[in-house]
């Protein structure tokens, strides 16, 4: 279980004073039911995991996982948890697959011999018994995603948090990462960010989206694209699309552009629609909607304010 | 106690000697950096050494920079080693997954510094031998006394390494207390010439730093076999620098780490 009660985090930023990454941030995440945190780059995705995985002190608010304080309780906390971070290296590039777990299932205080076990016994999870001698320089993106997965579980943590887990793989790969998060979450509280809509839709029960630090949106996938009603696929004259609407594309072809759009704000388009259709409303739909184009667009469509969080679905 | 074994089988073998053996050049180079010192040293004593030494009652400038250039080791690149380890953690993105352990930042700066006494003990073991080689007798040596100078040393060079581990978390590159240290140890600790052939102000400089009383003593076990009740002075003064360095490394330590927690710098590099 995870829970947050306003969560803030401000950062010192030189010239530009204080900058506020994340503000009264309110979660709650449970055992069975992955929550996904989406958002642009800069949302605040990152921080929230840090300060939830007590690497960053939160400047006021309190969180609380598997029952202990990120304050004041770090260790229980650090037991508690497993951790995928987004870095680009992650492991010994010199030692095997078995060695580097082996490594970090001693820092848990694990005796040699257990330490091999739980070594082989997360290497076969993910998929990886078949490369545990091979030094992980030899290793491909998706490879190394899966072993940061093993590494996450060697002690066998109630919960676990990864940051972008699909993040630079390729197609196949993302599926098996998918997989493994999915069946990690059906006993195991999982909490993770990721910018692919496909991730959320796959694996998540429960989504936060965030923008600029603040919770915009939150509610079941399908909750979420209930929100936004129907949606329609508009064919547009490229030049007479105002730029209010650009977010909205989805392919430029011959002059003509395609967007995908809530029916509820196509009306100033009528004009200058060639072709118009419904279509099944997604995830995506939904945070092109909330969010826009980046944390800097502070205009995002707005649907309706209450709760705690800014809007709440379902 | 098997966990602390296994972790030790992990940093010792695992983290340091399998990677570093994985580095055949470097490996190469490091131990020609050992043992290259003692030759150049040597050709320097043959014309000026008898006058250097004479005025510290030791009759061969050999046996002299031998024992300075073996122990000296553990306070220049042990520092180097423990800042530079935490460095490369930062850089391989494998930091925060200690910070995450029971084991802690504080727990990986302490077995990587075993590794780090480990080579060493290796790299002083390499010059004594070569030592020998050339002449120097450790006949009648106080190897117990020696031992404890030793483990006395690796103690305040500890709690130096923390300082200046912590300053590297703080500071990601740029670290002023490695530099003084791997700059300055053998200029002013007496590693190659006693510290009385050093003008007055910096004799001053070199009376502050573990290594010189440390290598008095070593001397004096080695070469001359003295007793423990003769070697007390410098386990005394020895002690009393573990005393200030280990307390005061701990507290710069916690003090450096929780600022990078609240400025959430942990892993930037």
């Amino acid at each position: 279980m995870i829970e947050t009660r306003g969560i803030t985090k401000f950062f010192a930023n030189g010239k530009r004073g204080v900058v506020s990454a994340l503000c009264n941030i309110n979660i709650r995440v449970r055992p069975g039911t992955p929550v996904a945190l989406v958002g642009p780059n800069g949302a605040g995705k990152t921080t929230l995991i840090r300060v939830l995985s007590t690497l960053i002190l939160p400047s006021s608010g309190e969180a609380y996982v598997n029952g202990y304080s990120v304050v004041d309780q770090p260790k229980e906390v650090k037991r508690s948890i497993g951790l995928v971070t987004v870095s680009d290296r992650l492991f010994y590039y010199r030692l095997t697959a078995m060695e580097n777990l082996v490594f970090y299932a001693t820092l848990y205080n694990l005796g040699l011999g257990e330490a091999r076990k739980r070594a082989r016994e997360t290497l076969s999870i993910v998929g990886l018994s078949g490369w545990a001698d091979t030094k992980t320089m030899h290793y491909s993106t998706g490879m190394l995603r899966r072993l940061a997965l093993a590494r996450a579980i060697l002690h066998d943590p109630p919960v676990i948090m990864l940051d972008e887990p699909t993040l630079g793989i390729d197609v196949v790969s993302s599926r098996n990462v998918r997989r493994l998060v999915r069946q990690l979450g059906e006993e195991r509280t999982v909490l993770f960010t990721s910018h692919y809509m496909k991730d959320v839709e796959e694996i998540a029960g429960y989504v936060y989206i965030i923008k600029g630090g603040r919770i915009v949106a939150e509610g079941s996938p399908q909750d979420l694209t209930r929100l936004v009603g129907r949606v329609v696929e508009l064919e547009v004259y490229e030049d007479e699309l105002p730029d209010s609407y650009r977010r909205f594309v989805v392919t430029y072809r011959n002059g003509h552009v395609t967007l995908r759009i809530p029916e509820s704000i196509v009306d100033d388009l009528k004009a200058h629609t060639v072709e118009e259709r419904s279509v099944q409303p997604t995830l995506e739909d939904v945070y092109v909607s909330l969010v826009g184009e980046s944390s800097m667009d502070v205009r995002p469509y707005q649907f309706r304010r209450g709760g705690t969080n800014e809007w709440r679905a379902g | 106690m098997s966990g602390v074994l296994a972790k030790l089988y992990a940093f010792l073998y695992l983290r340091g000697f399998r990677v570093w053996v994985s580095y055949r050049t470097q490996m190469v180079l490091n131990v020609l950096s050992w043992v290259l010192p003692v030759f150049t040293y040597y050709f320097v004593g043959t014309s000026l050494g008898k006058r250097i030494t004479t005025s510290v009652h030791i009759m061969s400038y050999t046996s002299f920079f031998v024992v300075g250039l073996a122990f000296q080791g553990y306070v220049s690149s042990s520092i180097v080693t423990i800042s530079q380890r935490l460095r490369n953690e930062q850089l391989y993105g494998t930091l925060e997954y200690y910070v995450l352990s029971p084991v802690g930042v504080f727990g990986f700066l302490t077995y990587s510094a075993v590794w780090g006494f480990t080579l060493n003990t290796l790299n002083a073991a390499v010059i004594l031998a070569v030592g020998a080689g050339l002449g120097v007798s450790y006949s009648g040596a106080n190897m117990l006394g020696a031992a404890i100078l030793v483990l006395m040393l690796v103690a305040s060079t500890f709690g130096i390494g923390m300082m200046s581990a912590a300053l590297v978390m703080v500071t990601k590159q740029g670290n002023p207390i490695s530099f003084f240290f791997s700059t300055f140890t053998t200029l002013m600790s007496g590693t190659v010439f006693p510290v009385n052939a050093l003008p007055y102000v910096v004799r001053l400089v070199s009376y502050a730093l573990p290594l010189t009383w440390a290598l008095d003593g070593l001397r004096l076990a080695l070469l001359q076999g003295a007793t423990i009740i003769q070697l007390s002075p410098y386990i005394t003064i020895m002690g009393v620098f573990d005393l200030v360095t280990i307390p005061l490394g701990a507290a710069v330590y916690k003090l450096c780490f929780d600022y990078v927690r609240r400025k959430g710098t942990i892993s930037q590099y």
